[in-house]
């Protein structure tokens, strides 16, 4: 015991200071992990399973995610669940992150109540989790970039300038038509070129026009800055516990983009900036819609993102081992392929599933216990777990769910989705962008309590419409079982949205997207003021709007409170007070359509909005002053009414609720008009009558005188 | 409980090993020697040999085996991991032989006759309980140990012998007992290297950038120049991924046709291969397995495959260079079948 004693404080002393040196140096690298996209652009898919675990070659995504990290070294990750966390907890208990061995310790933290990332790292920043730098990435992420020299880089930029730098962003390049880039995430970045600072960022969806502040850039005062729309950004940012903080103080951030735009905009205030990282080697992509999907998908397949392949088995999985053989056949045990079946390439056929004869498959992943009958033509198809497939099916770029039956028969045309347990045919075509789902489109107004919309979003349901809950044969086939969701590529008039939209089924599931794509395409086909500062943030900034007149109508709010409601917004989004004007004209004008359905008559528009106008006089009246206001209001008005002009009677409310003068209606009326469609409009027989009636109205008044 | 600790340690271990192996990959842009992979390997086989549950030669064996399948599973292209596997089952085997006082030779040796009456297999043998058992085969892994640390020095130190003065040596690609072997020469003897670059990767350029640092004059050409070039070469030294046991190569892709243009040329074609390169795979395995890498850039709707290694037929090579000295490449089965068990070539 005599050496015992001597020993034990020599060795505490000599452990002792290395410990502290390393805890210094280096601390374990964390990443926080959002296992939820907060938007639905997966419905109704993601009604029955969240989309961090829906399969990607038989893998769940989030499982790609949790690879990239660790093998980047990660060792411990906390994964943010919010919608269906109970599913994703227990595929995570399930799997090899929580063995004892796991080099990346996975700590699940569930809530109910994160409604953006922006929630999620306020959580973040008061439970105090992160300790030093980590990296935040989204559940959907899929990747093999080695992070390590951003990583580095990012270190020294921060140890150089005690805590300047915040973020580092990823980016790949990739020029425009490479096929993991996805249109809704183009962006344009400017930086400088030798510190990789970035000096301006804007989101490039449906933009024609581009702002940008060249002061600012040369206000940096670098020799050189580019500004590149070659980047895909990789969705992977390496950030310092300062942004958590951020968040925190900002309570208005929901995305990273408000991030990244609010403080590229108050750089000089909070002296805080953000770096990239260009790479060139590696790949990574988020998978945020159905195309994008696709592309990961086969892309893995393909080998893209070696050394995560197929039959790699990263996530060592009983019985998921596969053999890979020419032309990227991967094949897990107990596959049978019937006589005269091709696999012709970039084929996965999961364990145990029955191929019938006489098929033809290519590029296309099959999940594991399906069976195939003969004669099936496979291409593009991305196929789940436990599919029945009858015979003479012919399928095109589509994805079906798990349980799904497709009986003989059957051709679905390029991007369909057949979620969850549908049941097609037999003997029928779908037509290109079909979405069955057994869960009615109209159900999810009373069964969830909306996940992920914020209120104002489904006040274009109306909770008495009568549901019919009948299959309709003439869409899911004389013995299918499934209701068809409505196909957004039918009434979408905009070529803008793309094939996103129509592969990707999300704008056609909310009622807003509609108007909010008119209001980025009215504002730069009228051109009438400059390019608005962000096209995000106008939209944002009229739900804003309409969300509060909404609540002020519900709860009863004052006017003199709804104006003090609307010019915060209008500094939280830098909004200009013209725009603030238009967009207020804009949303007051919309709210009988919103209300009632876009079909309502002119009497019933005039009756649910006069009583609307008489209330919130005072809150126009607070902005409406100048003449040149009752001009822009004018414009807005005639920017919605292009479309339906028999509501001009409103005019006429809101002259007498002098809202508008006459000198700026006829003002306006005179002006030259520069389009067919707003001179056919000043044909309008009512809005002469109206005119008409001013003229006289000015001329006698100019008598009395 | 440390017996627990224990066996969890030793599973952490050999999870961050299998990890490792998934990720680093190996092929063409291998993080890290083959040499190393050797090394890690026998020193993860020889703390399993040390921490598992075991009491005798047969439970062992068994226990290294599924590992062993493991690992090899882990990254198939990498067969150093599943040579070492084998060299340790041998060495058990050959302990366990010797603890029970019978030569190793008769153990070993397969004769017709010993085929015909040994009847049940040698597996039951296996299950006799000798004490000294564990501290011997750890030894002789040990000694397995230092003879993988000194294969580089041991086939550099051969280089005099094959480089003379003002030679023109032709490579290809980059591999770290080539380097060693040229750098060795280099000391004494002043010669020419020409380095084909072997695209995509171009690990040719790294390859030279070294060589050119120690002085030795040193040209980079593109693969296609390498038949153009060789009628001026007077020898060709190679490195390769492994030695399969027919005496001919997998190695990296282009080695065919710089092997080719060697006959043509009768230039001599010398592969140096460290003797944990030997690998007793069939290659059939080989020929389907190919590796498709990330190239740069994709256009859609385009399959790029990139095959990482070549086949090399055994009559293309001149000599195989080992740590032992050098070989034909007809004798390599016998030093096969003198590294590893018959019973062990399938794991």
């Amino acid at each position: 015991s005599n050496v015992c004693h001597v020993a034990a404080p020599d060795l505490a002393a000599t452990s002792r200071p290395r410990k502290a040196d390393k805890d210094e140096e280096e601390k374990p690298l964390q990443a926080v992990l959002v296992a939820d996209s907060f938007n639905r652009r997966f419905f109704p898919i993601t009604k029955d399973q969240p989309r961090a675990l829906l399969p990607l070659a038989n893998v769940s995504m989030i499982d790609y995610t949790l690879e990239f990290l660790t093998s980047t070294g990660v060792q411990e990750t906390f994964v943010f669940c919010c919608w269906m966390a109970s599913k994703i907890k227990e595929h995570l208990q399930k799997s090899k992150w929580c063995r004892p061995t796991s080099p990346n310790v996975v700590h699940v933290i569930t809530s109910d109540l994160y409604r953006s990332l922006g929630d999620v790292l306020r959580d973040v920043d008061a439970k105090a989790l992160v300790r030093s730098d980590f990296l935040l990435v989204y559940g959907d992420v899929v990747s093999n970039i080695d992070v390590s020299q951003a990583l580095q880089e990012h270190k020294q930029r921060r140890s150089m300038d005690k805590n300047v730098s915040v973020m580092t962003m990823i980016f790949k390049e990739s020029p425009p038509g490479h096929k993991t880039r996805c249109e809704d995430d183009d962006i344009i970045v400017a930086m400088d070129g030798k510190s990789k600072r970035i000096l301006h960022y804007q989101r490039a969806q449906a933009l024609k026009k581009l702002h940008f502040p060249m002061v600012r850039c040369l206000e940096v005062g670098s020799d050189e800055f580019e500004i590149r729309f070659d980047l895909l950004d990789c969705h992977i940012s390496i950030c310092s516990p300062q942004v958590a903080e951020l968040f925190t103080d900002n309570f208005d951030y929901q995305t990273k983009n408000d991030f990244v735009r609010g403080l590229l905009v108050n750089e000089e205030i909070l002296g805080n900036q953000i770096h990239m990282h260009v790479t060139r080697d590696g790949y990574g992509a988020r998978v945020s819609n159905l195309l994008m999907y696709d592309t990961v998908s086969s892309d893995t397949i393909r080998r893209w993102i070696y050394p995560i392949t197929p039959e790699a088995n990263f996530a060592d999985q009983e019985g998921q081992s596969c053999t890979h053989s020419r032309h990227n056949v991967y094949r897990e045990p107990g596959v049978s392929l019937g006589h005269g079946s091709q696999m012709e390439e970039n084929v996965l056929i999961g364990r145990n599933t029955v191929i019938g004869a006489n098929c033809t498959i290519s590029n296309t992943v099959i999940g594991a216990n399906c069976v195939i009958g003969d004669n099936v033509t496979l291409d593009r198809a991305y196929i789940w777990n436990r599919v029945h497939i009858a015979d003479n099916v012919k399928v095109k770029q589509s994805v079906i769910c798990d349980n799904v039956e497709v009986k003989h028969g059957v051709v679905l045309s390029e991007q369909c989705v057949l979620a969850y347990n549908v049941v097609v045919g037999p003997d029928i075509t779908l037509p290109e962008g079909t979405v069955l789902s057994m869960h009615h489109p109209d159900e999810e107004d009373d069964e969830d309590e909306d996940e992920f919309l914020s209120d104002d979003n489904d006040v274009g349901y109306s909770k008495d419409k009568t549901k019919q809950k009948v299959f309709n044969p003439a869409e899911v086939g004389s013995e299918g079982k499934g209701y068809r969701w409505k196909s957004s590529s039918l009434d979408d008039t905009e070529e803008d949205e793309l094939a996103e939209c129509i592969w990707g089924l999300a704008l056609s599931a909310d009622p807003e997207s509609d108007s909010e794509s008119e209001v980025s395409e009215g504002s730069h086909d009228l051109g009438s003021h400059p390019a608005s500062p962000e096209l995000d943030d106008v939209k944002v900034f009229q739900n804003e709007v309409h969300g509060t007149l909404q609540r002020g109508l519900d709860e009863n709010i004052s006017c003199d409170n709804l104006v003090l409601e609307i010019n915060s917004l209008k500094y939280a989004y830098n909004i200009s007070l013209k725009e603030v004007m238009q967009i207020l004209m804009r949303v007051v004008l919309e709210f009988p359509f919103q209300q009632q359905g876009a079909q309502i008559s002119t009497a019933q528009y005039s009756s649910h909005l006069l009583p609307l106008l008489k209330k919130w006089a005072p809150v126009f009246k607070n902005y409406v002053k100048r003449p040149q206001d009752q001009l822009d209001c004018l414009a807005s008005m005639e920017e919605v009414f292009l479309e339906c002009e028999t509501h001009w009677a409103v005019l006429m409310s809101m002259y007498q609720l002098e809202i508008l003068e006459e000198e700026g209606i006829m003002h306006w009326f005179n002006q030259g008009s520069t389009t067919d469609k707003s001179q056919q409009l000043r044909r309008n027989q009512g809005l002469l009558k109206f005119i008409k009636w001013l003229q006289e109205a000015e001329e006698s008044s100019e008598g009395d005188e | 409980m440390p017996g627990a600790d224990k066996e969890t340690e030793l599973s952490e271990r050999i999870e961050a090993f299998l990890s490792e192996l998934k990720r680093c990959g190996s092929g063409a842009g291998s993080l890290r020697g083959s040499a190393e992979t050797a090394r890690e390997t026998t020193s993860l086989l020889r703390r399993i040999t040390a921490q598992a549950r075991w009491s005798n030669a047969g439970d062992l064996m068994e226990i290294i085996r599924k590992e062993g399948r493991r690992m090899t599973a882990g990254q198939p292209s990498e067969t150093t991991v599943g040579n070492m596997v084998r060299r340790v089952l041998k060495i058990i085997r050959e302990e366990y032989a010797r603890s029970r006082g019978s030569t190793e030779e008769a153990d070993q040796q397969e004769s017709l006759h010993k085929l015909l009456t040994s009847g049940g297999s040698s597996e039951d043998n296996f299950r006799q309980h000798f004490t000294h058992l564990k501290a011997n085969v750890i030894e002789a892994i040990n000694e397995l140990l230092t003879e993988l640390e000194g294969t580089t020095d041991n086939i550099s130190m051969q280089a005099l012998e094959h480089i003379h003065s003002n030679e023109v040596i032709m490579t290809i690609g980059r591999s770290r007992t080539v380097e060693a072997f040229l750098k060795d020469a280099a000391r004494k003897r002043k010669f020419h290297v020409i380095v084909a670059e072997c695209a995509p990767f171009c690990q040719g350029h790294e390859m030279a950038t070294s060589l050119s640092k120690e002085d030795i004059e040193t040209t980079v050409i593109p693969d296609a120049a390498i038949f153009a070039v060789m009628s001026r070469v007077n020898k060709v030294i190679i490195g390769t991924q492994t030695v399969l046991a027919n005496g001919g190569l997998r190695a990296v892709n282009g080695t065919h046709t710089l092997a080719l243009a060697a006959k043509h040329h009768s230039t001599p074609l010398i592969v140096c291969a460290p003797m944990f390169k030997l690998s007793p795979q069939r290659i059939q395995i080989f020929l389907r397995s190919f590796c498709f890498l990330l190239p740069g850039e994709i256009l859609s709707k385009v399959n790029a495959h990139c095959p990482v290694f070549d086949y090399v037929p055994p009559e293309l090579i001149t000599l195989f260079i080992s740590n032992i000295g050098g070989n034909a490449p007809s004798y390599i089965y016998r030093l096969m079948s003198e590294l590893y068990h018959p019973e062990d070539h399938e794991l």
